[in-house]
């Protein structure tokens, strides 16, 4: 044993230490038998009436103005029914009782159980909008119902309704599978589904915050765990004009079409029309289903909105730019004359004129104002349909105008590529005569028509159509020749001015613009137009800009089978220009003026009484 | 050579695993289905740890000792710099797709390194100096990790100070002087250290009903926990408490709770029972080793793993502030499981070696 160290004191020590641990742990062990043994039933009647709850607080959204502070959009306070479905045992009994006071009937009620996954503890939105008796109710059965909870929640509301439905959107509830990438995301939350509504939804959303609740075995609130406040989201100003969009929409009636206002000089949408429309608040909810069914079933497609989901032959409005493109080619000179006899003969094929006699000899500026057919037959020809193509994309056809990412339409330019590759049918030369009025495989949103025409009233500048207004960028560049441009916006003046234009019984409005009779239907010979069949009749298109200088406003109209452009399509935009001329003289001469400065500028009345007796 | 290893002892480590894993997987759909396959291969990669460590020579770590501690200084001041942060805490390091904390070996480190130091020092009791040495020793990683800053952690170091006082041996009126001076000290971080929300956490040790659904939530639901498990239990995976996400970091802090609910006063004797057999073995080896240095290494491995099971538990059982020290073995964390095992291993080393004649 001399080998050993002497570790005499050290083990005393190491002794004393490991004892007084085991001391530790007797005492820690007699803990745990007075909270478990003595105590376990107290513990346990606590466990069982511990509930935590988790209530989403949703952040509000911002509201949405029009140009002039008009409310488009608001949240109304709207009293909700949470269910928590963790808590809910007696699930026939809740449903029965929910069923009875008229929140909701049992199969929604068994659905919307049913669609939440387990194991979240995010409580169902089960009633909203509840009335003052229905709140009452569920409160008084309290005890009865504990995983029932109203809380005090918003409702979107559109104070314009129908008006503003396609322009300003609706919103529906976040969907499944963007929950699912996102956690934070509160299954109940209602997000933008169109419009500017879903356009601007991470600008107007607010943002969520929650709060953690202890409740009693009956319900009740005990104590506030945690809170997270919510943010509102931020209000949004846009350009809209719901003076005009209502004349607009009046002027439409209930005739299927689309109305489309743009500030030529920015690019500011006015009004954005589609026809028919729908009533936003059909979504308003989490719940009903039913209703949209309908709307999505209606073989008119109020969904739809046409002023960028449809496209349509552009018919006539298209000419102006030919002309355009003909004068930068050299192809064409404004002073020559083409002889339209009612009809040409291309490639053995008999392309008539609208005018069944013709039009006799026919400069620009008459084919334009008179809306000569032929001679676009013939400049079509010379252009080419590649040439064509090319001059109708540089003037923004065929593509996207930025005003809404998602939804709007691209159109179509078709060309022999396209034909070949999409359509899988060799190109007829004959198509590119019918492109050339505006006919054929050549299709374009109302949009796309008013932004182009914005083009030609504001001196040559491309714009992009915004509702939302835009961080000021550089004016961009005239893409045209100014004199070229001169030419043509002449002929569209003589179109309402002209002795012989076709919307010229609309000279008393200072306006200038094109007519557009687009054909559905071939007609046959010895047909008339207003024998066909409602769904085969023509588009009636009207694209018009005022006042003649330094024009506002672009509107660009169409009426879904409604026939001649000139007849029915030119009302509406006269309608919505008249308003638009008259309100701008409102608010300039009268509204805005200060009363004192009316009595400084009105002179004296003494004085001006004498004035008319002498 | 008979008793290489020491049964018994493998035989606590492996029922606290075996407990813990039944924990994990019982909650997993509150803290994710695949942390008790995670912690299964870090209990296997750690009983291996074990028995490597244990088959190294005693004074082959009494001379890496150094190596090691300054190895572990440089971990922790590379955390500083490079490390990942989780939850405000940064004290992991990223390799690969593991994450490390450094912190947690480092403790080791320490211990080997204030082992070698006091079984070669002479004389029945520790001079000035040397206590200045001891508390150098310690302080120099305790610092380091509080600027991360992890309280749980730079808390386990504090034992192996006082065992290395007490194992030194200091008279009765120097204890007097540092029981003052801590005191003092304690009184000082209370006042200028502490933050509130930790204050609030002390304060509700005292008065448990003042906040229960604030700063004494955690403390509240952890006893409503133990106590609703009664005697037998509530079954694994039924405990409302757990299941319902009352309890707050149940694969951590409050393992044991969740333990508790589940299997009642006979599953937590059953566990206590295990931590009692795993600290007597551990003594057992201190007392029986023929060396200073073998005694000395158990015993500080000792006093850190009786403390981390004490604060743990007073935690859960309301009677010390929450701290976010874990309980050794069984909860949830990688780098804390083999580490233990490592240590675990050393003291086996210490068994295996103590007929040997150096």
């Amino acid at each position: 044993m001399e080998l050993r160290e002497d570790t005499g004191p050290l083990r005393r020590r190491t002794i004393a230490l490991f004892l007084s641990g085991f001391a530790i742990f007797g005492l820690l062990h007699l803990r745990l038998a007075d909270l478990q043994l003595v105590h376990g039933v107290e513990w346990r009647n606590l466990a069982e009436n511990n509930r935590l709850r988790r209530l989403p607080l949703l952040g509000s959204r911002g509201w949405i103005y029009d140009r002039r502070g008009r409310v488009l959009a608001e949240n109304k306070p709207s009293w909700d029914l949470l269910l928590f479905p963790n808590e809910t045992e007696k699930v026939d009994e809740t449903s029965v009782f929910l069923a009875t006071i008229g929140v909701t009937d049992v199969s929604t009620f068994r659905e919307r159980l049913a669609e939440r996954r387990i194991g979240r503890m995010a409580p169902l939105v089960i009633g909203e909008n509840l009335s003052w008796n229905q709140v009452a109710a569920v409160r008084s059965r309290q005890s009865d119902y504990p995983e029932l909870t109203v809380v005090s929640g918003f409702r979107r509301h559109y104070p314009f309704g129908e008006l503003t439905s396609h322009a300003i959107g609706y919103l529906r509830p976040v969907s499944k599978t963007s929950v699912e990438a996102d956690p934070s995301i509160e299954p109940d939350t209602m997000v933008g589904a169109t419009g500017v509504e879903a356009a601007e939804d991470a600008f107007v959303a607010g943002t969520d915050g929650e709060r953690w609740v202890m409740v009693s075995a009956a319900g009740r609130q005990l104590g506030l765990v945690n809170e997270v406040d919510p943010k509102p989201g931020r209000d949004l100003g846009v350009s809209l004009d719901i003076d005009l969009q209502r004349v607009a929409a009046e002027a439409l009636g209930d005739r299927s079409g689309s109305v489309v206002a743009i500030d030529p000089r920015n690019g500011a949408v006015r009004v954005l029309h589609s026809s028919p429309t729908f009533d936003p608040t059909v979504f308003g909810g989490r719940l009903s289903r039913s209703d949209w069914k309908a709307l999505q079933d209606d073989p008119l497609h109020p969904l739809q909105n046409r002023s960028l989901q449809g496209v349509y032959p552009p018919g006539s409005t298209i000419k102006p730019f030919l002309a355009l493109a003909g004068l930068a080619e050299g192809l064409i000179d404004p002073r020559t004359t083409v002889f339209c006899n009612g009809y040409v003969v291309l490639y053995g094929h008999r392309f008539r004129c609208w005018r069944r006699g013709g039009h006799g000899f026919v400069d620009l500026e008459a084919s334009l104002a008179e809306s000569c057919d032929v001679y676009y037959y013939l400049l079509g020809q010379r252009l080419g349909i590649d040439g064509i193509a090319r001059w109708l994309r540089f003037f923004g056809f065929g593509e996207r105008t930025g005003l809404d990412p998602v939804f709007e339409a691209r159109g179509l330019i078709g060309t022999p590529e396209w034909s070949r590759e999409i359509r899988g049918t060799p190109w007829y030369p004959g198509e590119t005569v019918s492109v050339s009025i505006g006919q054929g495989p050549l299709l374009a949103t109302v949009l796309q028509i008013a932004r182009g025409y914005s083009l030609l009233a504001n001196g040559g500048r491309p714009i992009t159509p915004h509702l939302v207004p835009q961080a000021i960028g550089e004016m961009t560049e005239a893409i045209v020749d100014g004199g070229h441009l001169e030419e043509v916006t002449a002929a569209l003046e003589a179109v309402v001015h002209g002795p012989k234009g076709t919307a010229r019984r609309f000279t008393a409005i200072p306006m200038a613009g094109k007519t557009g009779t687009a054909q559905v239907a071939r007609l046959q010979d010895g047909v008339d137009a207003e024998d066909l069949a409602p769904h085969l009749r023509h588009h009636a298109w009207f694209v018009g800009w005022a006042p003649l200088d330094e024009p506002r406003l672009v509107v660009a109209a169409i009426v879904e089978h409604g026939g001649d452009g000139g007849s029915v399509a030119a009302p509406v935009v006269a309608e919505v220009v008249k308003a638009a001329l008259g309100l701008e003289l409102n608010t300039e001469g009268g509204a805005q003026v200060s009363p004192a400065e009316e009595l400084i500028r009105q002179p004296p009345a003494n004085d001006q009484n004498e004035g008319i007796a002498r | 050579m008979e008793n290489r290893i020491d049964a018994w002892l493998i035989l606590a480590v492996v029922s606290i695993l075996g407990g813990s894993l039944t924990t994990l997987h019982s909650v997993s759909r509150v803290v994710g289905s695949n942390l008790w396959l995670r912690q299964l291969l870090w209990g296997i990669v750690g009983l291996l740890v074990l028995w490597l460590l244990s088959r190294v020579r005693l004074d082959v770590y009494e001379r890496l000792a150094p190596l090691l501690y300054g190895a572990g200084l440089v971990a922790l001041l590379a955390v500083l710099v490079l490390g990942v942060a989780r939850g405000g805490n940064r004290a992991w390091i990223a390799i690969g797709p593991l994450t490390i904390q450094p912190s947690e070996f480092a403790r080791l480190a320490t211990i080997l390194m204030a082992a070698a130091w006091l079984a070669n020092r002479e004389g029945q009791n520790l001079r000035i100096h040397e206590v200045l040495i001891a508390v150098a020793l310690v302080g120099a990683p305790v610092i380091l990790i509080a600027l991360e800053p992890d309280l749980g952690v730079g808390l386990t170091y504090l034992p192996i100070l006082v065992a290395m006082l007490w194992l030194g041996g200091l008279p009765r009126s120097v204890w007097l002087i540092l029981i003052v001076l801590a005191l003092i000290s304690a009184n000082a971080t209370w006042r200028y250290v502490l933050k509130p929300y930790q204050k609030e956490r002390v304060l509700t040790v005292f008065q448990p009903e003042h906040d229960p659904y604030g700063a004494g939530y955690q403390v509240r639901q952890s006893k409503i926990a133990v106590g609703s498990g009664g005697v037998g239990g509530q079954g694994l995976g039924q405990g409302s408490q757990s299941q319902l996400r009352f309890l707050p970091a149940q694969h951590t802090d409050f393992a044991f709770a969740v333990w508790a609910e589940a299997t009642g006063f006979l599953g937590t004797t059953l566990l206590l029972l295990a931590y009692a057999l795993l600290v007597g073995r551990v003594s057992n080896v201190a007392l029986t080793a023929e060396s200073r240095h073998g005694l000395v290494l158990a015993g500080l491995i000792g006093a850190w793993m009786i403390f981390q099971i004490i604060v743990n538990l007073g935690m859960v059982l309301g009677w010390l502030p929450t701290t976010g020290v874990t309980l050794p073995l069984f909860s949830y964390g990688g780098s804390s499981l083999i580490s233990t095992c490592a240590a675990l291993g050393v003291v086996q080393a210490v068994w295996r070696h103590r007929l040997v004649n150096l």
